[in-house]
């Protein structure tokens, strides 16, 4: 089942879990259509996981055909413990983590903005309040990007993402208590970075 | 415990209180030093408002992502087709 929270689904509707489990049986017999379909599926919210991780959409692109190909090339291995979205999501945690390690240091140059984000107006918002939440919004993305990468990956995995404490820690790879300790730590670097006069303007 | 021993513990706790975390007895712990604490009460508040915030930024994502995300898939062609499961 795709996780959800706050109604939210990542993965294919029930209905569709059929269609999911004969595509991945095609791809599993080396049909690279079915592949395509299957992993096409969730390539935006794999993408947007990637961007939120590295900052850089260039680098979140190429990471992201390397995700891929590591899970075209591993398909067969997929023996259906965890849903596909989660494996497919450990591998781009995974890679995104490998592509860190070879920069020695986290996103310095952060270049996710308003333009990446498509920052969208709702229409019940007045445009003072807009720009507001358009402000802790890009405010967040920074705080974000300024957190160590483990870090980084478990508020983006529980908060962001909205994956359960024990998806997020699987697709982490580490226990559930470790990444309860990681998630904390982050929110309340967070929180400091971003100040409780700004966060009570967005709860009030 | 003295209110500054509550104080520095509450809000080490306050992730810890949102996410469901806490044991009954710490949860009323941290409820009974928030109520005459103002500074925590805040963070509480500040808190529960960052997890909101931070679930919203996923909803302004219209992020697509990039049409090359096969090009590697494609390109490595049969030769890079999956192992046979008994590989």
């Amino acid at each position: 089942m795709p996780p959800s929270r706050g109604g939210r689904s990542l993965g294919p509707a029930a209905g569709d879990a059929v269609t999911e489990t004969i595509l991945l049986a095609r791809a599993q017999a080396g049909d690279v259509g079915a592949f395509e379909q299957l992993s096409g599926a969730y390539a935006d919210r794999l993408f947007m996981l990637l961007l939120r991780l590295l900052g850089d959409p260039d680098e979140a692109g190429e990471v992201a055909q390397e995700v891929m190909l590591r899970a075209w090339r591993g398909i067969t291995r997929f023996q259906g413990r965890s849903s596909y979205f989660t494996w497919l999501y450990r591998i781009a945690v995974n890679e995104a983590n490998r592509a860190l390690a070879k920069r020695d240091r986290g996103p310095a140059n952060v270049s996710i903005g308003p333009q990446e984000l498509e920052l969208p107006a709702s229409p019940a918002d007045d445009p003072a309040r807009q720009a507001e939440n358009n402000e802790l919004r890009l405010a967040l993305t920074g705080a974000l990007a300024g957190l160590a990468p483990p870090l980084r990956t478990a508020i983006v995995l529980r908060d962001v993402e909205g994956f359960s404490t024990q998806e997020a820690a699987e697709i982490a790879g580490i226990s559930q208590a470790a990444f309860k300790s990681r998630l904390h730590q982050a929110r309340l670097q967070v929180r400091a970075a971003i100040g409780d006069d700004a966060l009570a303007t967005a709860g009030a | 415990m003295s209110y500054a021993e509550d104080h520095q513990w509450s809000q080490h706790h306050l992730s810890h209180y949102v996410e469901g975390d806490l044991t009954p007895r710490a949860r009323r712990r941290l409820d009974r030093h928030a109520r005459d604490c103002v500074d925590c009460g805040r963070g509480l508040r500040a808190m529960r408002a960052l997890v909101r915030a931070v679930h919203g930024l996923d909803a302004l994502a219209g992020v697509r992502a990039p049409a090359t995300i096969f090009d590697r898939v494609r390109s490595a062609g049969a030769g890079g087709s999956p192992a046979p499961r008994n590989a």
